[in-house]
This record gives structure tokens, C-alpha cells and sequence, in this order.
């Protein structure tokens, strides 16, 4: 009897331990962990700890470093759950790490081919978490279960050839009994697509081509056969909202980048948020924030998801800061485009419509010689989470203030190879570039407050129940804002550039903030 | 696409490793198809820094005949493949096919390339004696193991730049002042200090004064920070002219990067 007891008790305790559907759909009530790479399923990146206020943040220091070797951009954000943190470091392992102190756990390195293709360094994201696995998206562009307290491979899908352009770099999103991922290779001539794999199995439950074939819904936006290498890639995570069911993906740029003359039309879905049931893969609706895009403004950003009061009724919105340099506001269960103003400083376009379409400025395609344009190629933000604090009701986000010179060139398409429409762009940072952490009302994307950064950064946001928000800086600076003012509190130099987003969670009964910064992870707490 | 524009060095730098050498020692491409292939990546991959005619003067001159790093096509792979560690050169995530077109491109500008810097007309042994005495160049710019660290080192200034590039240089000097080199001018605590920015971030400032003594500030202590168009070299027109020029400048363009080119004071 006594043994049956403990039996029970183990398995009571090894399943707690485990990250179940209920803990993702209730990650919010969980804040000693971090589950997914936005923290819950809304996209708000922001946890419930409120250890840490703006009156003792000043007293924050580094608890431990885990160090790699790695010499590519580190932008893993870490998942945290039964006392160990899960990473992934470039370009394809993952560390389990024992959350106190640091120590490794066990390793994962993935044998990877040579001559892999990824435009923009042999980068991860982080992982996605159910019951005892781990899924990992890689850049020879599979999916990877592993065990996670071994790091045994349990299964690995191919899916594509990583010959062609396709890679993978974005943390799976885990819906249900799916694993859901996106492919990777807009600059390289890539059909994109989204797909989910069972959890268990590891097989194809469905796909749903961002770059939609003949006879799908946005073929005819693609001028003859442009659809076939017309990019639309997924690099980040999408939201989710359980409700509708509908998973918020946002889409990367056309290809080529900077020449649309071999695509023209809208090109759907590209530079759009795309809302796919979660079980079937079916579009339910898409908005396009930039149409035929030339200047390579992917909608790669994470989608918020907000309930609030809209006109005198109750709204579920999504928010979004698009790198083309608006602010959006949509109803998120139709797609209706309810607000749209800048941001950051853009000269591309007078306005949008009513219907949220942009009124283009004559002139601002890139050229042969070349035209100058806000906001620069890298846009007005980028992939690096935004934060939404329930405590506040400010939506904040990292802004990248400044304008490139946009160049057109040949495009020619050849498997594998770059397809970009443009020469390599000399673009080092001009005299007026900026970054700032600002503060919007969400609802009308107003600036509330902005914290100027010495130059546009590529870290992102958390904001926390004590009432803070953390930044980083591609000066290496990690820093606490006080979330309602903007005021800086606290700062450290880690001596790398932050090109990651921060987390939250709890060990030993402490607030803890982790970072990648440079080639290390950095774990904080109070003494 | 993330910022490729400034991260592909950063993306470029792990990736040799992965690469398998050259498995032939001589470029086995010739057609006039590889070699359009060749200028489509060449264009795609190198044209920011070495130019369009491999002689931009940003990245290391290819128009010439005897390369710094190799002249065989075997060595030449491996620099394109590998990069050049210690430069801003990168080696290229390109298959080994791609990198022997791209070799068609850079050896093409070998053609009628003449010297990069023609030592004519001038003296260059005159133009060493003013580079040291009248210019007192050297108190500011390196060669080899001796010289200031105030401007650009010019241990291989010849190889790099042509003769015209160089008079710019000498007499326009704040026409194009590359990023390290920029003046600052700041007041702190009310006296006013000069030279070369070398870092600054949201925090702090950091700059070299002309007697190389290296100054950091916090920056919520500065009064004024002030960033001159003006480069810290003076122009030196009205210093060296007519003949000496040309003497000065033959002397410049034999600084090639040879180590037996130490200063001799």
C-alpha cells in the first residue's frame, strides 16, 4: 500500500513537473516559469512576478553566466519549468541547464550538413515545450522532438529539402496535440509555408502555403509564376488566441526583396498576418499591412492580443508595430482593420485607408541609384518581442528611428542561391539614427513616454507585475525602465550585443531575469 | 529579412569552418557563363567594399597583379572562402563552385591593372624625407611597427589606394574620414578637449587627444559634445606642393604592406 502511495506521489510530482496543454493555455497563472517564447499564448511577454519593483530593482545582480562558444548572434530566449532552463545555442544545440546555478544538465548538438543557407547568421530562437518533450526548429529545416531530460532524440521530420533556401530559426508554438513551425528563406527564393506535426508521432497534420499555388485563396496577387519563389517565410512565433482557436502568423517579406517587377500584385500573403485554425490549417481571414512590398518589411513581428473596450464595446483585438512603421490596431476574430498611425518617422506612404491599405508616396520604390526612406531596411521595429503590460495598459516596443538607401538590381532566381533583386547594400548607420523603448496607448498607439537609445537596438521587452520593463541595448546595456514613466532605473554592461529577448521566472522563491547577450546567458537576481 | 545589410559579417564568420577546402589547386572555371555567374555574386557579395572594379579603396584593391594575400588561385580560394582574420574581411558562405566564379571576377581587374599606385612621377626617397621632417606624418600615422596611432595606419596605403585617391586624401582631408577616425570636440568641467572619437554608447565617451592620451568621460558629465565635419589632419596644400607632392605621394604608394618597410627616422 505504502509503495502504491509513493508510485502515486511520483507520478503526481513527475507530472506536475511536465508543461501540460492546461499550463500553456493558463501560462499567465504560472509566472514561476517560462513556458513558451512569449510567455503565454497573447504574445504580452510579460510575467506576473512583482518581486521586482522599481524600488529595489537597483539592487538586481548577476547570479550566474553560462558561456558558449558560439560566434553567431545568440538570440535564444530560454523556457524555465521544474527547476531547469532549456536553450538553444547556435547554431543548433540545446543545453538543459539547472535553473539555480547554471550547471549543465545535458547537451543536444545537432549534427548539421555543411553549406546550410540562412541569410542572416545560423540563428535560433529558442524551443517549444509539452509534457516531456522538447520540439526544436533547425536550420537544416526539420523538426526535432527531444526527451527533455536526456535530450534523446524521439523523432526528427524533414520540412524541406534545406538545399533550396528553406531553413528554420523561429521557437515552435505548441497547440493542443501539435507542434506548429514555419519555414525560414524569404531572401532565397522559398515558397513559404506554416505547418503542424503531431506531438507524438512527429507526422504532418497539415500545411498552409503563406505563398499560395493555383487555385488558392491570393494566387492571383502573384504575377505569373512569382507565387513559386515569392518567399512569404516564417521566422517568429506566431499567438495564439484558444477561444478562436485561430493562430496569429506573421509573414515575412516577397522575394525578390527589392525588386517587385518580376512579382507584381499584392502578393499575398507576404507582410501579412495570416489567422489559421489551429487544427485544420485553414485561413480564416489575413490582413496585409504592406502590399507588393520592395523594401523588405517583413510582418515578422509578434502579434498582441488584447481584450479591450473598442468604441464603447467589447473588442478581441490584435496589436502590432509593423516594420513598416505603423502601429495597427485589428479586431482579431475578422481581420477588420480598426486603427493605423506611424510610430517612427516614415515617408513612404501619405496615410492608410480606411480599410488600412497604405496611400503610397510617388517615388519611394528602391531604384538603380538608389532613394532614400524612412524607416530604414531593418524598419521601424523588427522580430524583437514587444510587451503588453496588463498593469499598465501600455503596449511598449523597441523602435528603430532612421531611413536607408533602398537599391534595385537584377533578379534572377537560382535554386539555393540569394534572390534579392538588389545589390548588397551599403547601409552603416547614419548620423540620425536612433533607437527608443516607447510606451503607446494601445488603442490609439500614441506615445506615452519613449526612452531614447543610443542607436536602434535588436533586443526585445518584458514587462513585469512589480511594475518594470527590461531592455537591452546593441551596446550590450541590460536595463530596467519603471513601466509607467519610463524612467531608468537600473543598467548593466554585459559586454556583447543584446539581440535577444528577456524572460522572466522563480527559483528558490526569488525573482529571476535571464538575457542572452553576446556569446553568454545571464541570469539575475536580487542577493 | 533581418538587417542583413549589417549583420552579414557577423553571419559570415562562423561559416568556413563548415566548408571543405578546395579540392582542386586551379580555378576550374573559364566560360564566359562562369564568369557572368561569377560577377552576379561578385556584385551580390563583395562590390560594397572592394567596388565594382575591385578598387574602391574601402576594401583591399583587387585591381592589381600581385595580391597581399597569395596570387595563386589556390590561395586566393582560401582568402574568399576563409576571409582574412583581423580585417573586416569575411569569408563567404558560397559553395565551392560559386567562390571559383567569383575568382574569375577578381582576376579580371588583373587586366590592364597597372600598379595600384603609380610611383611616378616623384622621388619616392624625397617623398620618405618629407613624409618624416616637413609632413611629420609619422607623428600621427603608423607604418609597419612605427608612427602615431592618432590616424590611419598607412603600412599598406599603396596598395589600396591609387595616386588620385591619395592627393584627395592629402588635400581635401575631411572629404571622406572613415568612422574610427571622426573628431569630437567635448567641454567637461568647463575645458574643452579634442580628438578622435574611439567608442561612445548612450553612457559614455571615449576619445584619443593628438598627444595620444586616451579620455574617458561619462557622458552626463560633458557640457557640450561637439562633432566637427572636419577631419583632425590638417590640409596640407599650402605645406607640400608642386614637386614635394609628387615625391610625397611616390613615396606613398610604395608602402605596400612589405615588413621591410620599418621607419628609419
Amino acid at each position: 500500500m505504502s509503495r502504491l502511495l509513493t508510485v502515486l506521489v511520483l507520478l503526481a510530482a513527475s507530472a506536475a513537473a511536465q508543461v501540460s496543454n492546461d499550463d500553456l493555455l493558463r501560462a499567465g497563472e504560472r509566472p514561476g516559469d517560462w513556458l513558451t517564447y512569449n510567455g503565454d499564448y497573447s504574445g504580452l511577454r510579460h510575467s506576473g512576478l512583482a518581486e521586482l519593483t522599481p524600488e529595489n530593482v537597483s539592487s538586481l545582480r548577476i547570479k550566474w553566466v553560462f558561456q558558449t562558444k558560439t560566434t553567431q548572434k545568440f538570440e535564444t530566449t530560454p523556457l524555465v519549468f521544474d527547476g531547469a532552463m532549456y536553450i538553444t545555442v547556435p547554431p543548433n544545440d540545446v543545453f538543459a541547464l539547472d535553473a539555480e546555478s547554471g550547471v549543465v544538465l545535458w547537451r543536444y548538438s545537432r549534427n548539421l550538413p555543411p553549406n546550410l543557407i540562412a541569410c542572416c547568421g545560423l540563428v535560433n530562437r529558442g524551443l517549444a515545450a509539452l509534457g516531456d518533450r522538447l520540439f526544436m526548429a533547425t536550420l537544416d529545416s526539420h523538426v526535432v522532438a527531444l526527451d527533455r531530460k536526456t535530450g534523446r532524440v524521439l523523432w526528427d521530420r524533414e520540412m524541406f529539402d534545406y538545399k533550396q533556401g528553406y531553413a528554420a530559426t523561429l521557437a515552435p508554438l505548441i497547440v493542443k496535440d501539435k507542434v506548429l513551425v514555419g519555414v525560414a528563406g524569404g531572401e532565397y527564393g522559398i515558397r513559404g509555408f506554416v505547418e503542424a506535426y503531431g506531438i507524438e508521432d512527429g507526422k504532418r497534420a497539415w500545411r498552409f502555403y503563406t505563398s499560395p499555388g493555383p487555385g488558392e485563396f491570393g494566387n492571383d496577387t502573384w504575377a505569373d509564376d512569382s507565387w513559386k519563389t515569392g518567399g512569404a517565410s516564417i521566422w517568429v512565433t506566431p499567438s495564439y488566441d484558444p477561444e478562436s482557436n485561430l493562430v496569429y502568423w506573421g509573414v515575412g517579406n516577397p522575394g525578390p526583396d527589392w525588386n517587385g517587377d518580376v512579382r507584381k500584385g499584392d502578393n499575398l500573403f507576404s507582410d501579412s498576418v495570416v489567422a489559421v485554425d489551429a487544427d485544420t490549417g485553414k485561413r480564416k481571414w489575413h490582413f496585409q499591412f504592406t502590399p507588393h512590398d520592395v523594401h523588405d518589411w517583413d510582418a515578422v513581428q509578434v502579434m498582441v492580443l488584447l481584450d479591450k473596450k473598442w468604441e464603447g464595446r467589447d473588442r478581441k483585438l490584435l496589436v502590432t508595430a509593423n516594420r513598416n512603421g505603423f502601429y495597427y490596431v485589428l479586431d482579431r476574430l475578422t481581420g477588420e482593420f480598426l486603427h493605423g498611425s506611424p510610430f517612427v518617422k516614415q515617408t513612404w506612404a501619405k496615410g492608410l485607408d480606411e480599410n488600412g491599405r497604405p496611400i503610397l508616396e510617388p517615388g519611394k520604390a528602391p531604384s538603380e541609384e538608389g532613394v532614400h526612406v524612412y524607416p530604414m531596411v531593418a524598419g521601424g521595429t523588427n522580430w524583437m518581442s514587444p510587451t503588453y503590460s496588463p498593469k499598465t495598459g501600455l503596449y511598449y516596443v523597441s523602435c528603430r528611428e532612421g531611413g536607408s538607401m533602398y537599391y534595385k538590381g537584377p533578379a534572377e532566381y537560382r535554386p539555393g542561391t540569394r534572390y534579392w533583386g538588389s545589390m548588397f547594400m551599403n547601409d552603416e548607420v547614419q548620423d540620425d539614427w536612433y533607437g527608443a523603448v516607447r510606451a503607446l496607448d494601445p488603442l490609439t498607439g500614441k506615445k506615452v513616454w519613449e526612452h531614447k537609445l543610443f542607436s536602434p537596438a535588436w533586443a526585445g521587452l518584458i514587462s513585469t507585475a512589480g511594475g518594470l520593463v527590461f531592455a537591452g541595448t546593441e551596446e550590450g546595456y541590460f536595463k530596467a525602465l519603471d513601466a509607467g514613466t519610463g524612467k531608468e532605473l537600473w543598467r548593466i554592461n554585459l559586454g556583447g550585443r543584446i539581440i535577444a529577448n528577456p524572460i522572466s521566472f522563480e527559483s528558490k522563491g526569488r525573482q529571476n531575469m535571464a538575457i542572452a547577450a553576446g556569446s553568454s546567458l545571464f541570469v539575475f537576481a536580487r542577493p | 529579412m533581418r538587417g542583413i545589410l549589417l549583420l552579414a559579417a557577423f553571419a559570415a564568420a562562423l561559416i568556413p569552418a563548415l566548408l571543405p577546402a578546395q579540392s582542386q589547386p586551379t580555378n576550374p572555371f573559364s566560360s564566359k557563363a562562369d564568369f557572368e555567374e561569377g560577377r552576379h555574386l561578385y556584385r551580390l557579395n563583395c562590390g560594397v567594399c572592394h567596388g565594382l572594379e575591385g578598387k574602391s579603396g574601402r576594401g583591399a584593391r583587387l585591381a592589381l597583379h600581385e595580391h597581399r594575400r597569395g596570387n595563386t588561385d589556390a590561395e586566393l580560394f582560401a582568402v574568399i572562402q576563409n576571409g582574412v582574420p583581423g580585417t573586416d574581411m569575411p569569408g563567404l558562405w558560397l559553395d565551392e563552385d560559386e567562390i571559383w566564379k567569383v575568382l574569375l571576377v577578381v582576376r579580371s581587374f588583373e587586366v590592364d591593372a597597372g600598379a595600384a599606385c603609380e610611383a611616378r612621377p616623384g622621388e619616392a626617397a624625397k617623398g620618405k624625407e618629407l613624409y618624416y621632417q616637413k609632413g611629420a606624418c609619422s607623428s600621427c600615422h603608423t607604418i609597419g611597427m612605427g608612427g602615431g596611432r592618432l590616424g590611419p595606419d598607412l603600412t599598406a596605403i599603396g596598395s589600396n589606394y591609387d595616386r588620385e585617391q591619395l592627393r584627395t586624401a592629402l588635400l581635401e582631408p575631411s572629404k571622406d574620414v572613415a568612422a574610427r577616425y571622426k573628431a569630437v570636440r567635448v567641454v567637461h568641467r568647463g575645458k574643452s578637449v579634442e580628438g578622435a572619437l574611439m567608442k561612445e554608447d548612450g553612457y559614455t565617451l571615449h576619445l584619443m587627444d593628438r598627444e595620444e592620451n586616451l579620455h574617458s568621460f561619462s557622458k552626463s558629465e560633458l557640457e557640450t559634445i561637439e562633432k566637427p565635419e572636419e577631419s583632425l589632419m590638417p590640409a596640407y596644400g599650402s605645406l607640400i606642393s608642386g614637386s614635394d607632392l609628387d615625391d610625397l605621394l611616390a613615396y606613398m604608394c610604395t608602402l605596400t604592406g612589405n615588413a621591410s618597410e620599418e621607419p628609419s627616422e
